[in-house]
């Protein structure tokens, strides 16, 4: 399945960016003649019928080769490892920030969610996941940055990470506008999960012999409500990481965002793909490890699919 | 979600986001400038700009990019052209040209490329075959391709022969870099004999220039160049605001310009080389016909505009050559604004109820506000204007390769614009055969004033037949920090040399 997928993102992107546009018109200027862009396209290889390139480039992904950059002749796999400098810190760092908020936020909204300021606590998240992250963003820098000037408007140090506390400096605001939206999202999970749990027979068969409610909700509840969140937390992630992309351009770092919005810009087919391709793998690969974490903690899961029943992994 | 819950929803989002400003705005007092004292020759420049180039090289693809940050400055040219526009001589220090006007014959500076290679005539040889040479997509290379051979004379000198006396020659030669033979992918490096290195180059980020310690000429005033790109005009309104960047090399926004006055950064305005034309497709009808084209002109308040786009900055002009050349003619008034006359004109050609039309819309820079406008003006003498917005790159697959549009809407950059007048088969299809025999005899003129008064001639003719619309010049804004000197004011075609760009 992984790889049919992974098959089919490959095919459908390398149609699809031909169909849209030509690399060449990214090069020229005004006042080329019709003979340069021939050339410029004989060049790029974009004047060969498209089953031909479709193969050479079916060859180079084979031998893990994501090919040369049309526009500056970079190699695209190098490229994307260099970006990855910025990317992932910011995905992961984020990601864990909106953990470290979502958690008990909705657990405390859950929690008390019958006050009101557990009502408070949950409507607050609902607000924090609906506003979208790049406004998020343009208000912290301008309070942060432009007003009290904690934080750099943008930008990332030249050196990438030989000083790791420049590098996450400039990475503070980003991660902050990430998180809050993201730790929005998942609260409303954590509330939904812990109420989901608070209602179950075992818990309350669980106090009924004895144990304290925090016991039993470690030994009973915890086990069983993290076997749905595992799945909620692979797809935040794959969300955090597009979220990432998006806040690269607001905060002017050089990651994966700037590489592929440039690359349409350009035309540059090789960066897309090598980019998109990197995305779908990533995303198709943590559903994959999801399935596989869930399965280790929850025996059931495995029975069920020996049953040969499919399991709803991305509910 | 209910729309009683959407208004609740959109109240709090609004309440919390002024709050928010209020707060920004509370603490925007304070904003802290470099201290003004003597310029410190050690002091590295941070350039703030939204011109990245696509690549590294010149010949191919190499945008108006590429030339902010290397020509000059990194690359050098046989010739070098100021910022007034004259020419200088540069790696040429001597010039010899025969009788006939054909053979140019140069020697050479004393001069290393950064690599440590010695500048040789194989490498003037080299640099001029490979610009004008089949792979080449260079925007000038049509103007050099009056290059008929290059001879090595000896390895200080060399010979360039031309098929046809061309007098802008050694001006065109001031755009062309000198590379090292032996310099292998350009795209990626660089090798050339300016008073900078290239130390780092990290696509979508910065290009890191470094003093070149070996410079055979005057060292530069500052201890290095870093060019910071920003895809996002907001990102690098707030680089400059912040202190991220020391300068910006263009400012496309004059909204800003206010703030940025009022926190003590120095407004840079010179002159550009950058006309924003409405071009029509002067092939079909109707506007194949000159009194519907200046019905059209006559339409537009372009005052208005101006002021609308520019907040009164730039300059109006009435054909393609602006003011900084030598051949400029004022023909600012010479397709007034007269609704009346246009009105008329109208009714001359035949279309007294109007006629609709499309302008095909880049989606970049201005263009779309200008279309709007254009459509408002055009409205009020029955013309009905369709707006279709484009991507730059479907502009040059259908306007520009196919031919296929009606009217479009272009900021064309370069200074001696003029000549693609000349040519039938261009974009807009403007067909005047005096206008092509001037041009083309300019070109081959012996002296510039006979030169001068074949360009005026046809510059008078284009604006007769109103071949386009030629709505304004751009104003060149550029925006430093309190300290910063030394800052080039016209930036002719986006040339920027950093040498003497110094700060405190």
């Amino acid at each position: 399945m992984l790889l049919l997928a992974f098959a089919l993102a490959v095919t459908i992107l390398f149609v699809v960016l031909r169909v849209l546009g030509n690399p060449v018109f990214a090069l020229i200027s005004v006042g080329a003649t019709d003979a340069e862009i021939a050339a410029a396209a004989t060049r790029l290889g974009v004047d060969r019928p498209i089953w031909e390139q479709f193969l050479s480039y079916l060859g180079q992904l084979l031998s893990f080769d994501l090919g040369q950059s049309f526009t500056n002749h970079l190699d695209v796999g190098d490229e994307i490892v260099r970006r990855l400098n910025v990317t992932l810190p910011l995905t992961l760092l984020s990601f864990l920030l909106s953990v470290l908020i979502a958690v008990p936020v909705g657990f405390f909204a859950a929690w008390k969610s019958r006050t009101w300021y557990g009502t408070a606590f949950s409507a607050v998240s609902q607000l924090g996941g609906a506003i979208p992250v790049f406004w998020v963003g343009i208000l912290l820098v301008a309070v942060l940055s432009l007003g009290w000037r904690m934080f750099p408007a943008g930008g990332f140090p030249r050196t990438d990470w030989e000083d790791p506390g420049a590098a996450l400096y400039a990475l503070t605001l980003p991660v902050i506008t990430i998180a809050i939206v993201a730790g929005s999202d998942l609260a409303r999970y954590v509330r939904s999960a812990t109420l989901d749990i608070l209602g179950q027979q075992y818990l309350r068969a669980a106090r009924a012999t004895g144990q304290s409610f925090a016991t039993a909700l470690w030994r009973h509840g915890v086990r069983n409500g993290v076997v749905p969140l595992i799945s909620i937390l692979a797809i935040q992630l794959s969300t955090t990481f597009v979220g990432a992309v998006i806040i690269e351009r607001v905060f002017a770092l050089p990651g994966l965002g700037d590489m592929l919005l440039v690359g349409i810009k350009e035309q540059d087919f090789p960066s897309v793909q090598g980019v998109l391709l990197f995305s779908t793998a990533l995303v198709l690969l943590l559903g994959f490890l999801a399935d596989v974490l869930q399965r280790l903690i929850d025996p059931r899961l495995r029975d069920s699919l020996s049953g040969n029943r499919r399991v709803k992994a991305a509910a | 979600m209910t729309s009683r819950r959407l208004t609740r929803l959109l109240t709090a989002s609004a309440a919390a986001s002024a709050g928010l400003l209020v707060l920004s705005g509370c603490a925007a007092g304070d904003t802290s400038t470099s201290g003004s004292g003597a310029p410190d020759p050690a002091a590295e420049i941070v350039i703030g700009s939204q011109n990245e180039p696509t690549n590294l090289d010149q010949i191919f693809g190499g945008s108006s990019g590429v030339t902010e940050v290397f020509t000059g400055n990194v690359y050098e040219g046989l010739f070098r052209i100021t910022d007034d526009a004259e020419v200088e001589p540069l790696l040429a220090t001597e010039t010899e040209v025969s009788d006939d006007g054909l053979v140019y014959t140069f020697t050479l500076a004393d001069a290393a490329f950064h690599s440590g290679d010695p500048l040789t005539a194989d490498d003037v040889k080299y640099s001029l075959e490979r610009f004008v040479g089949e792979d080449s997509i260079a925007a000038r290379k049509r103007q050099l391709s009056v290059i008929d051979s290059v001879d090595v004379v000896d390895d200080n000198t060399v010979a360039v022969t031309l098929t046809q006396p061309s007098i802008s020659f050694t001006y065109n030669l001031g755009y062309v870099w000198i590379v090292n033979d032996e310099a292998g992918e350009l795209t990626t490096s660089a090798d050339g004999t300016g008073p900078y290195a290239l130390a780092d180059y990290r696509k979508g980020d910065s290009i890191t220039l470094e003093v070149n310690e070996d410079y055979w000429g005057d060292a530069p005033a500052n201890g290095g160049v870093v060019y910071q790109y920003y895809a996002d005009p907001t990102a690098l309104n707030n680089a400059l605001l912040t202190g991220a960047v020391d300068l910006v090399t263009s400012q496309s926004n004059p909204d800003s310009l206010t703030e940025f006055e009022a926190a003590g950064f120095q407004i840079i305005e010179g002159t550009s080389t950058t006309k924003e034309l409405l071009a029509f497709n002067d092939r079909i009808e109707p506007f194949s016909n000159v009194n519907v084209r200046k019905a059209v002109y006559s339409a537009i308040d372009r005052e208005k505009l101006l002021d609308a786009i520019w907040d009164g900055r730039g300059e109006l002009i009435g054909s393609m050559v602006p003011p900084s050349e030598p051949w400029y003619l004022d023909l600012a008034d010479n397709n007034p604004y007269d609704p009346e006359l246009s009105a008329q004109l109208l009714a001359d050609a035949g279309y007294a109820d109007g006629f609709a039309f499309t302008i095909d819309t880049p989606d970049s820079g201005v263009h779309s506000t200008v279309a709007e406008f254009l459509k408002s003006e055009l409205a009020k003498v029955g013309i009905t204007v369709d707006i279709n917005i484009i991507t730059d790159d479907e502009w040059y697959q259908k306007v520009y390769n196919d031919k296929n549009f009606e009217a479009t809407l272009q900021g064309h950059v370069n200074d001696r614009d003029i000549n693609f007048y000349g040519n039938p088969d261009f974009y807009w299809g403007y067909d005047n055969a005096d206008v092509q025999t001037w041009l083309a005899a300019s070109e081959a003129a012996s002296s510039v004033e006979e030169q001068t008064e074949l360009i005026a001639q046809a510059n008078q003719q284009i604006s007769d037949d109103a071949a386009s619309i030629w709505l304004y010049l751009n104003p060149q804004l550029r925006i430093a920090a309190e300290g910063v000197t030394g800052v080039p004011q016209n930036g002719l075609n986006s040339l920027f040399y950093v040498y003497d760009i110094t700060k405190a």
